[in-house]
Parts: C-alpha cells; structure tokens; sequence
C-alpha cells in the first residue's frame, strides 16, 4: 500500500512542478511570442489535411503539388513603341501596362492583332480571393504550399532534433561518466565529424542517395548528434558529476549505469531540452538552404517554394512576383525563429539564476 | 602539458587516417566520375573513354585505388587534379586559400566583435524595452533565410543602388596591366592585417602592468593612431604603393560580403554572450565589485564581461574551423572564388584528388582547432590551468 | 563620550515581488560610535543582512528604502543617487562577506582586486604606493606578500578570509561592517580570525558592526549590540547588560538556547514555532504567537515603541506591560 501513496505523492508532485515552470514560462515575453509563432505554424500545417478532409477544399485545385487552377485574364492587345515617352507610355517599363499584353510575346496564338482581345493564362497569379497567397507558375495554390511546407519542417525539425539530442546527450553523458578511454574514443568521433564540411558532405550524399523528408530527418540527426554538441553535453554532465549527490548515490551502492541514468541525466535533460529546441531552428534552416541549392528529393516544402522561384527567374523580379519568395522565405525566419524563442523561454525556466524575480 | 600534446597528436594522426579512408570511399560512391561527360560527346572515339580512365588510374578496383592514395598522401604526394591537369591540388589550393582567408578572416573578427558588443549590451538591459527589440532583431536576423537575404543585398546595393560591386572579388578591366598576380597582393594583404593585429595586441598587453586606468587608455588610444599613420606611410611608399589600387579594389569587393554575413552571423555571438554574462552577473564577486564603489559599466566590461569571454572564445575558435565550411555558400553567392567554391566544385565534379585535398585541409584544420580551443580555454580560466599542470 | 559615526533612525526597507511586498527592515534605529564594536544578532531571515545591505545600498533592483535616514558622519545617505552613493562605498563604509570563496572574481589576482578598490576612490596614487599599502594589510591580518600575485583558488578558506578583510581595510573606512565572516569556517581558523578583527580594529580605531546568528560570537566581539526578529529591532543596548539583564522574551529565548560549556548537562530550550511572513503588516507585537510569557494584553492591535529600561538599554514593546 504505501507504494502506491509514494506513486502517487510522485505524480502529484510532478503535476505541480510543470504547472509551476508553466507559470514561469509564460512569464518570459519573448517565449510567450516564440510559442505563438509556433502555434500559428502547427495550426497552418494541420489546417490543410482539415479541409481537404471535410471536402472545403477540392483537392484537385488546392494540392500544392499536383493542384491545378486555370486562371485566366481578358488582356488588350497592344503594341510597345520603339522610343518613349509616349502618350500613354513613359518608359519602356510601362508597356505593357495592366491588362495589356505586347503582341510581340504572341508568336504563338497567330492571327492575334493589335486592338483585340485576348484570353491568357496568368501563371503565376496574384493573391485573389480564391487563392490567398495567389499561385505559382504551375497553378499551385501558393497558400496551400505553405501549410505543406509548414507539416515538412514540423515534421523534419522535430524528427532530426530528438535524435540529433537524444544521440548526443546519451553520448556526451557517458563521455563525462566513464572517462578515460571512452571518453578520449568519444572526443575523437565526435572530431571525425566536425572535421566533414557539412555543405559539402550533404551535396555527396544527394548524389548517390536520394534524400526524402525522412532521410534528411536522419541524416541531420544522426550529423548533428555525434558532431560537437557531444562535446557541450559533456562539460554539462561533467558539472552535474562533481556535485555531493552523485557521490552519495555511488555510496549507497548504485551501478554506474544506473547512476546515470537516474541521476545524472535527468540533471542534464534541462540543457537536452534547450538544445533540441535549437536544434529545430537549425534542421528547418538548413532544409531551406539545402532544398534552395537543389539537393534534395521533397515534393514541396518552403525551401523548394524558393527553389522554384528562383529558377523559373522570379527571384530578381523585386516586388513584381512577392508571393512568390516572400511568404516562404517568412515562413521559414519566422517559424525559425520562434522555436528559438521557445527554447529562450525555455531558458529561463530552467536556469534559476537568469530569472528576474 | 606536453605529455597530453603528445597523446592528442598520436589520437588526431588516427582520426585523420579514417577520415580520409572514410572521404575517399564517400567520393567514390558517388555514381559517375570525372570524366563520365566524354561519353555525352558523339563524336568521341571508341576507346578513347577507356584510355582517358586507364591514363588517370580510374580502372583499377576500389581497393587498390585507395591504398595507393594513401601511400602516396604519407609521401607527400598528392596527385594531379582531374579536370586542370596539370595542375596539383596544393597548387590550386595555394591559389584559392589566400581569398578565403583574407574575406573570412575579416567577417570573423567583424562579426564576432559585433556579437560581443552587442551580447554585453543585452545582458546590461535585462528586463527592459529595448532588450526585447534588440533580442527579436538578433534572432530574426540570424534565422533568416541566407541565400535569399544575400542575394536581396546584392540586388539592393549592387543592381538598383549600384553603390557595390556585384560579387567578384575584383574588376578584371582594372587589373589588366597590372604587375601583378591577385594571390600576391592578397599576401600583402593578409601580412597587412596579420601585423596590424599583432601591433594592436602587443600594445594591449604592454598597457596592462600601467596602473593608472585613464593613462592606460590613453596609450592604448594612441598605439591606435600610430597604427593608422604607419599604415598610411606603409601604403603610400615603395613597393606597397604600387599594390594600393588593387589592394583598394580586393577591400571594396569585401565590403558587400563582410557586411551580409556579418547581419546574420552576429547573433549566435551576441546571444551567447548574453546568456553567459546572465550567469555571472549573479555572482557573487559582483556583488564586492558593487560594494567597491566601482560603476556598472567597468563592472560589466571588467569583470562580468571577462568571465563571459571564456566560452565566447571557444566558440570563435570553433566558428574558424568551420570558416571554409561556411564559406561554400557565400562564396557561391558572391562569386568569390576561394577555398569554399574549390571544394565545392571539386566535389561536384569528381576530381578526387583535389576534393581529398581540400577535405584534407579542412580535417587537419579542425583538428587543430580542436586542440587550440582545449589549450586556450585552460589559459583563460586559471583554475583549469592548475589542474592541467598538476 | 565619543561621537556617532553612523546613524540610524526608523529605516523602512521592502522588496517587491510578484507575491507582494516584502518588509525586510521595519522601524530600525540604532547608532554606532566612533572606535566601538556594534553587534546585530538574529535568526536567518530577521533582517539583519538587509540592514546591512542598505547602508550601502547594495540590496537587489527590487528592494526600496520607503523611509528613515542613514547618515554618516552626518551626511544624509538615503536619497543619494548613484554616482554619489559610489563614492562613499568602500570609503565609508566597507564590508566583509560571508562566504569569501564567492567574493573573489575567479579570473582576476587578489592584489588586482584590491588595487582595483584604492584606484577607484584614489586614482592619483602610484602602483608603488599602492602596493606598499596592500603589503602592509596583508602583514596587519596574516598574509604573506606573495599572495598578491595569487589567484583567489590557491588560497585557502582562512587565507581568503583574511584577504577579504584586507580588501574590506584597503579604502580606510570608517566603518567596517562584518556579516557572519567566519560562518564557513572551522572553529580554529574562526577563533583566529576573530581575534584578527579585533586587533584591527583596535589598531586602526575603526568601527565595526558585526553581524551574526551566533549569539557567543556577539558577546566576544562587540560593545553594544541589538537583537533583531521579523524585521524590527526588539531589544538594544550594551552587551554586557543585554546578557546579565535581558528584558525581551526573545532575547531571554535566545540566551537560553545556547548550550553551556561549564555546568550540567541541560535539555536546550528551543520556541515553537516559525518567524512571521514578512509579507503580512503586522501590528503589535510580532512576537506575540511565540512567546512563552504571554499575558492576555498581548493583541495585535497594540502600539510597539522602544522604551529605556537602563543606560542605553532599550526594549520594544507594548505599550501596555512589559514582560
């Protein structure tokens, strides 16, 4: 019986102790933003699978990779003057002006003149009411894009995080624990890694790999966890080694093993947890970066978004095409940034010393 | 000290055998080699694929391939490059390497005294308007989106602007008659600076013994001055006279790309530097330090400030490790045509013995760095340091 | 009759926190004169330290002076503002420390650290002056010359105790102020280090307000002394006739719970109980619900007031009886 009066004290007692660091957390400004960036973005990413569910969205219109909308623009046929200004043009930026089309791109439709009226396609179009960010030189909802991009990163930075942490603080807490030649033999593995450029490396693995979400997942996972963190999950473990209660656990007979993992990992779990919040800004960046230089296998994500806007050519156009580049490349700073934010609020909970009050 | 010098090396010479075994076998799994384009041309002689293969050794099994490579790489030999034969890796990385350092080297020092500035700021204001503003400016800046940002800058400033060169790291017109090669004034260059900094640090450490706080600023102030006049001098006479306008030129490239990455790279600096002057700051020996009678300000940039540089430090070294590593994008971007564009291009297009050669240089450096960070950390914090030596 | 060199009269301090405020200092008043040793004795959390921390102002960002004055030398403390307030500390005031292993900047040399005080207050003074000063600290409390070189984690626990004092004496304060500077030491090195106190205060005419839980320790080392609890002062006077005459139930409390070297072995009186929240305003007598002489007339609304029941003595309580 009194087992179950101790399991239960316990649960108690771990009740309290996050409604207490919730409390906390919601005392850190910047957190608090962090988390509502966060939220936002989760809401978008389960959005999409909603309405496509309950059938608001037709799938046939809306998918961000396969989706197709036609839209098509009544434009007036003109002609484009040799020397400006003009009449109606000043420079030869203004012509065609809206709903005007140059005859001269019309090579294509014959018997097309000048004065009459002519249907096109508009690819990629601008922010309507039927499409809230427009669509891109396919017909993809644009809108759409991103909450499929936004389901990539959560999925992508979740997924590399825990392991990139969970493999690196396992580790870096046995470094610190056994010393000796183990930890030497860790320091080194962890040196093997950090010696590989990563760009470098990453462009070697997409070219005799192909690298889906899952795969990238992995990878930046496994390349995070054995490369330097190790190191810093180390010196953590190291402090938590010195203190009088791992002493006493070892007096009163405990295995190392078990020392470990009862004592001194749970000492190092805060700093774990901070660092895989890191961890997501980093993996969501580099999924961006990677995706932007064409290396990777995904059908869409926010670094494909910009992907394609660069080489269809719209990345110079300035303001012209913003739905284009502008929503993604947001998505991913503001998405970034918020689980760092996160992980900032985090900090505070978890280091006593840096609180206010 | 010297003992574990010693152990780490013998440690780091194994680490670096498997790294290239492991690099070389990474290269050779990639589908193709360097010369799988001939096959695209139609006119190409039956044979001659076979022959070209044969010339550079491409036919032996993987095995043979890899001992040979290593043999020789203990020799000292380090083969010819594939695709600029016959030139050697160590001939086009001599070529490339002065680029990156001089435009890193400077992005570095900018950006991580940039970072340090900005992380004492932070940690003074804790708690207050502007802590917050300047918080969420370093974290957006830091995550956004880089190749975008950079290319927007290069749009703003080099296209609509036109204030700054297009990437690049030189006008060709200007540099048609010139006397010399760019990687000889890049030397100068780097020479330039690398003196410069050692002045300035000299002066730093020869000030420290003076006790008066205002007289040792003074002299500071003035090793400062003389340093701007001896440069002046420097670059007005003989030989470095001729190397001005290109020596300008190289600087005026650099700007643009010193300037991009240090927006986004001051954070991580500013952000740790932070954290870590938060924990200091409730120490203790700032509480004497107050009792003292001593100012907020000399508390943070003497005591607090000096305590928070440990890990910071650290952090530097390790952020020159991977200067090459991150000089792969920007590189690209701006055209830039360094170490991180030879690696990049070396891998892309499967000239193994340069893309070993330049993997090499980067292990080797890590290590070093490695090893550095360990030795300087113990420097800085004296309680290590006993105990290191004890 | 020598003169006051710091003043006291009805300080008022508070912190503020999310959970309200917190009266640390409620109506203190005392006075400390020119070459006499001045004890502030009490349990953890009675307030004793914020005392000490307000002379110089040093308390947290949270914590507020509402009223009362501390002059110095007849200058008016309180209400100074920052820049001012730094010129005085160390110079006028100093204080040791509990807990010199913290006290010592880990990165920088002892000698440095204490040059950086003299160069503040004294920044016309040579290295050479300097360091001859400091050397003839070190001789006054112990230390040898060499330790100015070292750094504060080569020292031991007692040496760092002495070179804390040393820092304490660099600026020549008029008064030193002591908090519980030998707690974290063992009993030798503590007797050794009081005795240290004691001979350089003589030698120097300082002031000294020595701050302790250890009652035996206050009766060694000071002239007059003051008994705190939850924030106010209820009993002061000279220490000789606090302990041949206590007149509060808590100084009686007190007295009575240290064990005694000499005599038979006695159960130790211990009170009931647990101090007040100093959240709470209380009125009356804060020591009402412990005490083991209550009488009937003890309600919370009465007045407190200090009243002189001898030479100096002074007691807080009701104004109805006295117990």
């Amino acid at each position: 019986m009194n087992e179950n009066i101790e399991q239960d004290l316990q649960k108690q007692l771990r009740k309290e102790a996050i409604r207490r660091n919730w409390n906390l957390f919601k005392q850190s400004k910047l957190g608090m933003i962090g988390l509502y960036i966060v939220i936002f973005f989760l809401f978008l990413a389960l959005l999409q699978p909603f309405l496509f569910i309950t059938g608001i969205w037709n799938k046939g219109v809306y998918d961000p990779v396969v989706g197709y909308e036609a839209i098509k623009d009544t434009l007036l046929v003109v002609e484009c003057p040799k020397e400006y200004p003009t009449e109606k043009y000043e420079s030869m930026k203004d012509c065609p002006g809206e709903g005007e089309i140059n005859v001269k791109r019309l090579y294509l439709a014959p018997g097309v003149e000048v004065g009459d009226y002519y249907e096109a396609f508009i690819q990629p179009a601008p922010p309507s009411s039927r499409h809230l960010l427009g669509t891109d030189s396919l017909g993809r909802d644009v809108f759409s894009q991103i909450m499929e991009g936004s389901q990539v990163a959560f999925v992508l930075g979740l997924l590399s995080a825990t392991l990139g942490v969970g493999i690196s603080t396992i580790l870096g807490t046995i470094a610190a624990f056994f010393g000796g030649r183990v930890d030497a033999y860790l320091m080194r593995q962890s040196d093997l890694i950090l010696m590989l450029p990563s760009l470098p490396l990453l462009f070697i693995i997409s070219a005799f790999a192909e690298l889906k979400v899952w795969h990238l997942a992995v990878v930046l996972g496994v390349l995070g966890g054995l490369g330097g963190s190790v190191i810093t999950i180390k010196s953590q473990a190291l402090q938590v080694k010195v203190k009088p209660f791992v002493d006493s656990a070892r007096i009163t007979g405990g295995s190392r093993w078990r020392i470990m993992f009862s004592h001194v990992l749970p000492n190092v779990a805060p700093l774990a947890l901070l660092f895989m919040v890191f961890s997501v800004t980093g993996a969501i960046a580099s999924e961006s970066v990677l995706s932007f230089l064409g290396l990777l296998n995904i059908d869409m994500s926010w670094g494909i978004m910009i992907y394609l806007s660069q080489t269809d050519g719209f990345i110079f156009s300035g303001l012209e095409f913003w739905w284009l580049i502008l929503p993604a490349g947001l998505a991913v700073t503001l998405l970034a940034g918020g689980f760092y934010l996160v992980g900032r609020g985090l900090d505070d909970v978890f280091n006593p010393r840096l609180r206010k009050r | 000290m010297g003992e574990y010098i010693i152990k780490r090396t013998l440690q780091m010479t194994v680490v670096f055998f498997l790294f290239l075994v492991f690099s070389y076998l990474l290269f050779n799994a990639i589908p193709g080699n360097a010369f799988s384009n001939l096959l695209l041309n139609p006119d190409l002689p039956p044979d001659a694929y076979q022959k070209v293969l044969e010339l550079y050794g491409l036919d032996k099994p993987l095995f043979e391939r890899l001992q040979l490579y290593i043999v020789n790489f203990f020799k000292g030999d380090f083969g010819y490059s594939y695709k600029s034969f016959p030139k050697t890796p160590i001939e086009l990385i001599a070529e490339r390497l002065p680029r990156t350092l001089m435009l890193f080297a400077i992005v570095n020092i900018v950006s991580f005294y940039t970072g340090f500035f900005i992380g004492k700021i932070l940690a003074w204001r804790r708690g207050s308007q502007s802590e917050t503003w300047i918080t969420l400016t370093s974290v957006f800046s830091y995550t956004v989106f880089y190749p975008w940002f950079a290319l927007m800058m290069l749009w703003v400033f080099g296209y609509k602007l036109g204030w700054l060169p297009i990437g690049k790291f030189l006008y060709p017109e200007k540099w048609y008659d010139a006397p010399f090669d760019s990687d000889i004034v890049f030397s100068s260059m780097i020479k330039f600076t690398i003196v410069v900094s050692l002045i300035q640090f000299a002066a730093y450490l020869a000030t420290r013994g003076i006790e008066s706080l205002s007289s040792r600023r003074n002299l500071r102030f003035a090793s400062l001055i003389a340093i701007f006049i001896g440069s002046y001098f420097y670059w007005n006479n003989g030989a470095a006279l001729i190397k001005k306008p290109y020596a300008a030129d190289i600087a005026y490239h650099m700007i643009l790309p010193v300037m991009v990455v240090t927006i986004v790279a001051f954070a991580g600096t500013a952000l740790l530097t932070r954290t870590t002057m938060m924990e200091v700051l409730k120490e203790d020996y700032i509480l004497t330090a107050r009792a003292k009678g001593i100012s907020q300000k000399r508390i943070r940039d003497r005591h607090a400030a000096r305590t928070a540089l440990l890990p910071v430090v650290t952090s530097f070294i390790f952020t020159i490790v991977t200067i090459i590593d991150g000089s792969v994008l920007t590189e690209q971007i701006f055209s830039w045509p360094g170490m991180g564009q030879l690696l990049l291009q070396s891998v892309l297009e499967e000239d193994i013995p340069v893309a070993m050669a330049c993997f090499s240089f980067v292990g080797v450096f890590a290590l070093v760095a490695h090893l550095l960070a360990d030795i300087s950390y113990s420097y800085l914090d004296p309680r290590i340091r006993i105990k290191s030596q004890g | 009759m020598s003169k006051e060199v710091l003043s006291v009269k009805n300080l008022n301090m508070h912190y503020e926190t999310l959970s309200g405020d917190v009266h640390a200092v409620k109506d203190v008043s005392f006075s400390v004169k020119e070459g006499e040793s001045f004890g502030l004795v009490g349990e953890s959390g009675c307030g004793k330290t914020s005392v000490a921390m307000s002379l110089l102002q040093l308390q947290a960002d949270n914590a507020k002076i509402s009223s009362g004055s501390i002059q110095l030398d007849g200058v008016e403390l309180v209400g100074m503002n920052e820049s001012e307030l730094r010129k005085v500390r160390w110079d006028g005031i100093s204080i040791v420390f509990q807990g010199a292993m913290n006290a010592w900047n880990p990165v920088v040399k002892v000698g440095e650290q204490i040059r950086e005080a003299i160069r503040e207050h004294y920044p016309e003074k040579s290295k050479a002056e300097n360091t001859e000063k400091i050397e003839s600290l070190f001789k006054m409390v112990g230390l040898d010359a060499t330790v100015i070189d070292r750094f504060p984690h080569e020292l031991s626990g007692g040496m760092k105790q002495r070179a804390i004092i040393a820092l304490a004496l660099s600026c020549d304060p008029k008064v030193v102020i002591a908090d519980e500077p030998t707690t974290a030491l063992d009993v030798v090195i503590q007797d050794q280090i009081l005795k240290e106190i004691k001979k350089v205060q003589e030698l120097l005419g300082l002031s000294l307000i020595y701050i302790s839980h250890d009652i035996a320790v206050i009766a060694e080392m000071t002239n007059r002394m003051a008994v705190m609890y939850a924030g106010r002062i209820v009993e002061s006077g000279p220490t000789a006739d606090i302990f041949a005459n206590p007149r509060h139930s808590y100084t009686k409390a007190l007295l009575e719970s240290t064990p005694s070297v000499v005599g038979d072995r006695v159960k130790l009186n211990s009170l009931d109980g647990e101090p007040p929240s100093l959240i709470d305003e209380i009125s009356g007598c804060s020591f009402a619900p412990r005490c083991p002489n209550k009488t009937t007339t003890c309600k919370p609304e009465l007045d407190m007031k200090l009243v002189e029941v001898g030479p100096e003595h002074y007691v807080d309580i009701c104004s109805k009886e006295s117990h």
